[in-house]
Parts: C-alpha cells; sequence; structure tokens
C-alpha cells in the first residue's frame, strides 16, 4: 500500500481550483499554499505553454525525514510523510533540504488573517477549532490524510470515493489528478503510469517521488496527413 | 450541542452553475465543496470556493445608503430600505411623467440567472433601454443563431447523448477550460476532449490546451471573418461539404459560394498572418473528421465587425452539416418549466417602447430589445440623453464600456443613478443611492444555466450581512411601487410562478435541486422533424437554414458574410500604425477572476496582484522592457499601465492587456479605474452596423517602459 497521484499535464487547465480546495479543507492561513502552480512556458517557433500542479511528493526517500532533529517529520506505513506540529521546533532544515520546495514555514507575519486588522471571519474562527495551524512550524500537503483514514475507517476506497479522496482531486473540473495506490497494478493510477509513461520530477534527487506527471496530446490522430 | 448540516445550492460565481455542498456549523460555513450528485459531478472552480472569503468580507455593503456630498465624493448616509425604494420609484416615475417610460434605464451585469428580472422589470414599467453587457458579450451569437434556430441557442454537443462526441472541435476566441462562461461548463468541455480526435485552437495566445492541439492558429486580432470565410472557401470548392445538407436544409448555398470566392487560402493567409497551408489543414479536418463543434468566445463580439464573423462561422458549421446532429452544435430542449425567459417575454415589447431604444435606428439587431450603451454614453455627453434616470444592478458598466474617459463624464449627467451591488466599487461611487445585495450563498433563487437544459436550485445557506437583500426581492419589491400588476406577493410566490408550467412549488424544486432535459429526452435533426415546422425544415422565411440570410437583407444589411478589417490595424490606419505600431487586445482573462470582480478577495487576489500585459520576448527587449517591468499601453484615447510579462506565446506585433481591471483597494471614487483599465485606451467611435460592438479586441497602441 503506497497512496501516489497522477497528475495529467494533458488536461490541467491552470484554473487554480486545486489550491483553493486545499485551502479550504485545511483553513489555511493567508500565505499558505500547499498545493502550487508552476508556469512553465518555452520559447522557439512552437512555444509550449504547460503547469505543474505542484504539492508534497511524499518522497518514499525523503530527505526531510532525514534532516529533521526532532523526528517531527515522520513517513506512515502506506507512504504518506507528515509533520507532527507538536514536535517540530520550526528549525527548517527540512525547507532547505526539500528539493522540490515544497515546505512553508508558517510564520507569525503570514497568520495576519484574510483581512488584517478586522476581526476573524466565522471561517476563519471555525478553522482555529476544526484545524488549528502552529506558529512556528512547517506545514506541506499531507494528502489529506484526514480524509484517507476517516474514508477507510468506514470502508471506503481512496481514490475511488469521494469522502476518502483529497480534496483537491475532487475538485478538479479538469480531471486532471488521480489519486489511488501504486503497489496495486490494477489501480488507476499505476495503469496511467504504465499506459501513459508516468514519470517523477527531477529523479536524479533518487528521492522516488509518490507523485507522478504524464503529458501528451490532445486527441487520438493528427491531421498532418 | 453545536447543529451541523449540509446545504445543497448551486454556484453563480461566474456563469456556470456548478452544484456546490455547503456546510453550516452554528450558521457559519465551515466548509464548501462541489456535489458529486449535479451534473458538474462535484467539481468547483477557486472562484466558487473563495466565496468563504467573499461572504465574510469586512467592505461588504450592509445598509442602504443614500448620497449627501457631491456625486462621488464619497458622503454617504445609511437609509431604510422604503425609503430608498419609495426614493428610487418617485424619482421614476417623475421621469415618466416629464419624458416618458423610456427615459428609465435599466442596467445589468452579465448574466448570470439575472437577466430575467431586468428585463421584466424595465419592460413592467414601459421601458426597453436596458443597457447590458450582451452586445458584447453572447447577445449577438444569440441573436444570429435566432435567424436559424428560432429560440436562438446552438451550443455545441459535449455530452454525448446521441451517442457521439464530437470528432473535430474548434475552440475560437474561447478559453473555456477556465471560464465556464456564456456557454457551456469547463468540466464538460475537458472531459469531451477525452473523445476529440482533432482539437483546433483559433488563438493569439498560446495556451496550455492549444500547446497539445492538433492544430494552433496564431491568429491576428480582429480577422476572424476572413479565417472562417477562407476556410468555407476551402471546403467548398474541394467539394468536402455535406451536400446532403446544403442541398436539402440550406437556403444560398451558390451566392454563399460566389461570395467566398475572393477569400482564396493565400490570402486569408495574409490578412490573417496564418499560413495558407495551416488554414487548408483546419478546413480539411472540420469538413471531413464530423461530426464538430466549433466554441465561440465572447472575444469575437468585441470585435466591430462581430455580426458578419459570427454568421461566417455559423455558415461554416452548416455547410458541413455539424447542426442538430449528435456531436456537434445543437439547440437544446428546455426543462418542463419553459425557458425561464418567458417571465419577461410574456410582458410584450409595444411600439412606443421599441421607438423609445437608445441605438435601435442604427443597431437595428443589438438594439432591438436592449439599449445599445455607447449610444446612451454618447446622448449623455451631448446633453441630449433619452435616458435621465438609471437603475443598474450588478455590474461595473462605467469600467467596461468602451472609452472611459467619456464614460465617466456621461456618468455624471445623469438625473439619477441608483446601483445595487456587494461592494462599493466605481459604479456605487457614481451613484445617488446605493443598495445592499446579498450573495448566492445568502439567498434562495432560480439559476438558469446557459445552455438551457437546466435549471438549477440556489438554496440560502447563511444570512446575508446587515440588512443586505437578494437581488430578486429588490426586484420584485421596486417592481411593485412602480408597477404593481406585474410583481408578486414575495418573493417565494414569483418563484412559484416561474416554476407552475413543471407543476412545481419553490419548496419541492428547492429540495430537489435542478431540473433538466439530458440523455435521451433530448431530440436531435429537429429540422428533420415538425418540432421546428410541419414537415421539417427550419422557422426561417424560407424554411430553411438560411446561409444567404433573406431577414438581415430585409433590414438592409449584407445578407451574405464578408471581412472588415477593425477600424484600427495596420492595415486599416498605416498612418496611425506608424505611430502606435502593435497591436493590441484587451481579452486576457485570468481563472480566478470574473470580468470585473474578485481582485478583493484575499485567496484569488494571492494568484496575480497586478494586472499583466502580455508582450513577446523580443518585442519588449526592443522596447527594453523587461519581465516584471511595469509597462505604460497607450493608444489614442490614453494610456494605463499594467505589469509587463515577457511570453513567448504572443504574436511578436501583438500584445493583450488584461481586461476590466480597477484597485478595490484603492480610495473612491475610482479605486484605480483610469490607473490599468485597458477601456481607458478603446475606442466607442467604430461598432458593428448590426449589434454596435466596439472593437474591444483589436486596435492599435505602443508600449514602453514606466520610468
Amino acid at each position: 500500500m503506497r497512496w501516489g497521484m497522477v497528475v495529467d499535464l494533458t488536461s490541467c487547465a491552470r484554473c487554480y481550483a486545486c489550491i483553493a480546495a486545499c485551502r479550504i479543507e485545511h483553513f489555511l492561513p493567508m500565505g499558505m499554499s500547499w498545493p502550487r502552480l508552476m508556469a512553465l512556458e518555452t520559447g522557439g517557433d512552437r512555444p509550449v505553454v504547460s503547469t505543474y500542479s505542484v504539492r508534497c511528493n511524499q518522497c518514499q526517500e525523503a530527505l526531510c525525514i532525514e534532516v529533521c532533529p526532532t523526528g517531527a517529520t515522520q513517513q506512515r506505513a502506506d507512504g504518506i510523510v507528515w509533520v507532527d506540529q507538536d514536535m517540530c521546533v520550526g528549525c527548517r532544515y527540512c525547507i532547505i533540504a526539500c528539493p522540490y520546495q515544497n515546505r512553508t514555514f508558517l510564520s507569525r507575519d503570514k497568520d495576519k488573517g484574510f483581512f488584517p486588522g478586522e476581526s476573524l471571519t466565522d471561517f476563519e474562527k471555525a478553522g482555529k477549532i476544526l484545524y488549528a495551524h502552529q506558529v512556528g512550524t512547517t506545514e506541506k500537503c499531507n494528502f489529506c490524510a484526514e480524509r484517507i483514514d476517516a474514508g477507510l475507517a468506514r470502508g471506503l476506497r481512496p481514490g475511488t470515493d469521494r469522502e476518502a479522496t483529497p480534496a483537491c482531486v475532487n475538485t478538479c473540473p479538469a480531471r486532471a489528478l488521480t489519486f489511488g495506490d501504486l503497489d496495486d497494478p490494477n489501480s488507476e493510477v499505476a495503469g496511467l503510469i504504465r499506459e501513459r509513461e508516468g514519470f517523477q520530477l527531477h529523479p536524479e534527487y533518487d528521492t522516488d517521488p509518490s507523485i507522478y506527471f504524464i503529458d501528451g496530446k490532445i486527441g487520438y490522430a493528427d491531421t498532418s496527413d | 450541542m453545536s447543529e451541523r448540516k449540509i446545504i445543497k445550492t448551486t454556484c453563480k460565481s461566474c456563469h456556470g452553475g456548478c452544484g456546490v455542498l455547503v456546510t453550516v456549523e452554528d450558521g457559519a460555513i465551515t466548509h464548501i465543496e462541489g456535489n458529486p450528485d449535479t451534473p458538474t459531478w462535484g467539481t468547483m472552480c477557486s472562484k466558487g470556493l473563495s466565496s468563504i472569503q467573499h461572504i465574510n468580507h469586512p467592505d461588504r455593503l450592509k445598509y442602504p445608503l443614500k448620497r449627501t456630498g457631491e456625486r462621488g465624493e464619497g458622503k454617504w448616509q445609511r437609509i431604510s430600505w422604503d425609503e430608498a425604494l419609495d426614493t428610487i420609484a418617485d424619482k421614476m416615475k417623475e421621469s415618466i411623467e416629464k419624458y416618458g417610460p423610456s427615459s428609465i434605464a435599466v442596467s445589468q451585469g452579465t448574466g448570470r440567472g439575472y437577466n430575467r428580472y431586468t428585463h421584466r422589470l424595465a419592460r413592467s414599467i414601459g421601458t426597453a433601454n436596458i443597457i447590458t453587457p450582451g452586445y458584447i458579450c453572447h447577445s449577438p451569437r444569440i441573436g444570429l443563431y435566432g435567424l436559424v434556430t428560432g429560440y436562438g441557442r446552438l451550443y455545441c454537443d459535449y455530452h454525448g447523448w446521441g451517442g457521439e462526441f464530437p470528432k473535430t472541435q474548434i475552440s475560437w476566441a474561447k478559453q473555456l477550460e477556465i471560464s465556464s462562461a456564456d456557454a457551456e461548463m469547463a468540466v464538460w468541455y475537458l472531459n469531451s476532449l477525452r473523445h476529440v480526435k482533432n482539437l483546433i485552437v483559433v488563438d493569439p495566445r498560446e495556451t496550455a490546451l492549444s500547446s497539445r492541439a492538433a492544430l494552433w492558429l496564431q491568429i491576428r486580432p480582429g480577422t476572424d471573418a476572413a479565417l472562417a470565410l477562407g476556410m468555407i472557401n476551402i471546403i467548398i470548392n474541394e467539394e468536402l461539404y455535406d451536400k446532403d445538407f446544403v442541398e436539402n436544409w440550406t437556403y444560398g448555398f451558390d451566392k454563399l459560394k460566389e461570395r467566398v470566392q475572393e477569400y482564396t487560402p493565400e490570402r486569408v493567409a495574409e490578412i490573417t498572418w496564418l499560413s495558407a497551408e495551416d488554414i487548408i489543414k483546419a478546413a480539411r479536418a472540420f469538413a471531413v473528421d464530423t461530426p464538430g463543434c466549433i466554441q465561440i468566445g465572447s472575444s469575437l463580439e468585441r470585435q466591430a465587425n462581430c455580426g458578419q464573423t459570427l454568421r461566417a462561422i455559423i455558415c461554416l458549421m452548416a455547410i458541413t452539416g455539424n447542426i442538430e446532429r449528435p456531436g456537434s452544435m445543437m439547440s437544446w430542449m428546455v426543462p418542463d418549466t419553459g425557458l425561464l425567459e418567458d417571465f419577461f417575454f410574456e410582458i410584450p415589447l409595444t411600439d412606443e417602447m421599441r421607438k423609445g431604444i437608445v441605438g435601435s435606428d442604427v443597431h437595428k439587431m443589438g438594439a432591438a430589445r436592449t439599449a445599445h450603451s455607447d449610444s446612451v454614453i454618447k446622448q449623455l455627453l451631448n446633453g441630449d440623453s433619452v435616458v435621465k434616470v438609471w437603475f443598474s444592478v450588478g455590474g461595473q458598466q462605467i469600467l467596461h464600456l468602451a472609452n472611459t474617459n467619456e464614460v465617466i463624464p456621461a456618468m455624471l449627467n445623469l438625473d439619477f443613478l441608483a446601483h445595487v451591488d456587494q461592494f462599493m466599487g466605481p459604479m456605487a461611487e457614481h451613484a445617488d443611492i446605493v443598495l445592499p445585495a446579498a450573495h448566492w450563498l445568502e439567498m434562495d433563487d432560480i439559476y438558469n444555466m446557459h445552455p438551457r437544459f437546466m435549471i438549477e436550485a440556489i438554496n440560502k445557506t447563511v444570512d446575508p450581512p446587515g440588512e443586505a437583500w437578494p437581488d430578486n426581492k429588490i426586484f420584485n419589491e421596486l417592481g411593485k411601487r412602480v408597477a404593481p400588476q406585474y410583481w408578486f406577493e414575495n418573493v417565494e410566490a414569483m418563484l412559484d410562478y416561474q416554476l407552475r408550467k413543471a407543476s412545481l412549488t419553490w419548496q419541492e424544486f428547492s429540495q430537489k435541486g435542478f431540473l433538466a432535459k439530458m440523455g435521451e429526452d433530448q431530440i436531435y435533426y429537429k429540422y428533420k422533424t415538425d418540432y421546428w415546422r410541419e414537415g421539417g425544415g427550419f422557422p426561417t422565411p424560407t424554411g430553411k437554414l438560411e446561409l444567404f440570410s433573406t431577414v438581415l437583407e430585409s433590414m438592409g444589411y449584407d445578407a451574405l458574410p464578408y471581412f472588415q478589417e477593425p477600424g484600427e490595424s495596420p492595415y486599416s490606419t498605416p498612418e496611425l500604425a506608424r505611430e502606435y505600431p502593435l497591436v493590441l487586445s484587451t481579452g486576457y482573462r485570468q481563472p480566478f477572476y470574473f470580468l470585473s470582480q474578485y481582485r478583493n478577495i484575499p485567496w484569488l487576489r494571492s494568484f496575480q496582484k497586478d494586472p499583466i500585459v502580455q508582450i513577446h520576448p523580443e518585442t519588449a527587449r526592443k522596447l527594453g522592457i523587461e519581465d516584471g517591468d511595469w509597462a505604460w499601453i497607450e493608444s489614442p484615447r490614453g494610456r494605463i499601465k499594467q505589469k509587463a510579462r515577457l511570453f513567448p506565446g504572443i504574436h511578436p506585433g501583438v500584445v493583450m492587456a488584461t481586461a476590466n481591471c480597477f484597485y478595490p483597494e484603492e480610495p473612491g471614487p475610482l479605486h484605480g479605474l483610469l490607473t490599468s483599465n485597458p477601456n481607458v485606451l478603446t475606442s466607442n467611435e467604430h461598432c458593428d452596423p448590426m449589434y454596435g460592438s466596439p472593437d474591444l479586441t483589436a486596435l492599435l497602441c505602443k508600449v514602453y517602459k514606466v520610468e
């Protein structure tokens, strides 16, 4: 069992929905984004425009775990890398170590509220209770582990059943994100990686990310004939 | 003990209509996500999701206000709803008595399920001077489709209900993937691309999808009619057209054939800056790999040749037989409620109303049931305005109309302006009375999705701030004061009335969530049945799909499509082009903003703080502009500044400015309206003969660094 994600660059329309869904799911403070969109634009006669929807890669060989002096960053049996916010001392070694720059330190100035100088909104107040963030620690995407765990406890299947699937995957209008078990050869993610030549970002770092990307042309034939 | 409930509703943060699940705990929203049990499959975009910040925004308007200082001075006093509505009603009645009902204008922003209230209010008081952005967004399509399909709506069949998905798709001046606007939903379009053979993208800029399409046509802005006519030329001359459809169901093919002869691939290549080979490739793919559909973007309706451009594209759909066939262009049947627009159609336009429409003498198609906005502005400036009292509900005409430097003084010449909004934006700042509006999370209403095969329930989830009211209540309560016979005891009675033909009450519909005609409920090939016409055919004077439009001919327009250069271009105004050498398009949109909205929503603003102008790296280098520099963009009307983004996917001769931008955080009354809004640059002089649409997306400019 190893949870993983496939991002289809053929479909991603760079709409930012994944980021917004994550902010709601985890009541993210302003200035904090777990997923990000990275634009790639090449020059030349036929420029290529692409968008990489990136988030913590949940690496199997995670450098952030290696460098963490307190053991706050840990890996679960299902591959998810997570930060125990109570153990994190905010040293930020992991931020320097992550070759993908997918970790963010929640400093006090990042948490000024949605509307600085105004009282907290109802949603922010609810977030303080339902999903408290700890200023002075490092945060990152956790593949919506809360949803996965709650879903599994109810007998649901992550990647198939919505309530056990990460929020960004559910909301994507392009259906560009697929979630599932990389170890299961019959899973949709394993099939996509196999059939559409899935690739990991920066394989040269030997981190073995759990997020794969696929790309290709739209259409089942070209018009060149 | 906390109370937690999940409410089903419908998003209208854009035109879309995505099904939504809202979790409310103890009266506060704690979660929003898409509703998987609706036709949008549980997906939602950043705009709709960020409504969580929108509803609690500290700048929301909470109470009716009346102006106490000079207009635009920003001095306001809180008043009661009764005082506000009585004042507006009195101003209207006074003006009707003095100048007649046409002196009242009712305006709206983009049509997100409330058009029928705007139109009903106007018609109920006897005026058709309705000011809408329709003439630069969607209305020309509806009008011209209406010439062939009777009720006026053709949509791409992305659904596969007839057993086939489109094999060839043209995305023409459109980014449906990020907009869900005015035609179909992004989620359906993106799904249909899994079944497409050829995706052809017509866009001056490379996009994520065009990078992966079979063909990307990087067209010169404003030359789309030439491309369509060139494609028709190839399809006819190579005999690739649908002979059965053309012979049996169209009128005027020979005349069209004759007309397009001058649009050879070589000539069209010169006009459009495309290669003849690519034009031929596109034409062949669309004609051979059928069924196919064309997604038309409203950028084509922001050009002064808009009517004939759309006519040409409709002819292209028709000669390839891509009408009413599964996987082509469909005129969807509506749910059992009938067309919700009957809510205003049931009050017919009288001759007096028609005569009073500003611009109707010139723009006979566009100003047939709504006013020509630019003519209203010109009249106000000249001091001979028919319109004296303006009731504005949403929308920022002051921002989206061409030539802002004329629009602002024109608005100041009104006798009276009342504006309904959620925030104190530039339009509200210039009003005499401002009314606070509820958000879609705070109201009950019926959402009328653009393709019209579905209506959806907007269910209230939380209370609006202060005394803000939903639009429908504002219309009803004002309507009762000025034309009581047409209005209702309360909103629920008004919603019941709109649902009556489906034998549903609002309460029942609210529970049900949506009502749609989908799948086997839709009938394809309606022209082969008695649906439009006994014995088959189209509801036109000739009974055929009119390639040669007898209706346009009778109105004095050219009955066949043609290409015309934009009012300003390197070819139509070469003198001007020496001083302003770059083609300017103002069509740049971001997926997290909707027109002028949402720059004050922190999560959305975080994606892009400043308005961006896209410029080719080579062009920028010659101008000494680096990525991230502020750049002046100047036209003969004025200059604005936007942040330069060096983008290899744009033609070196074209720059693309971000549309409709102001800075909500800057002080009123203008809120930075003149700093970056490209309508400071646009012209209201050169308008489409049929629809009055000005050249907003094809102009000339020069660009230089802000020192």
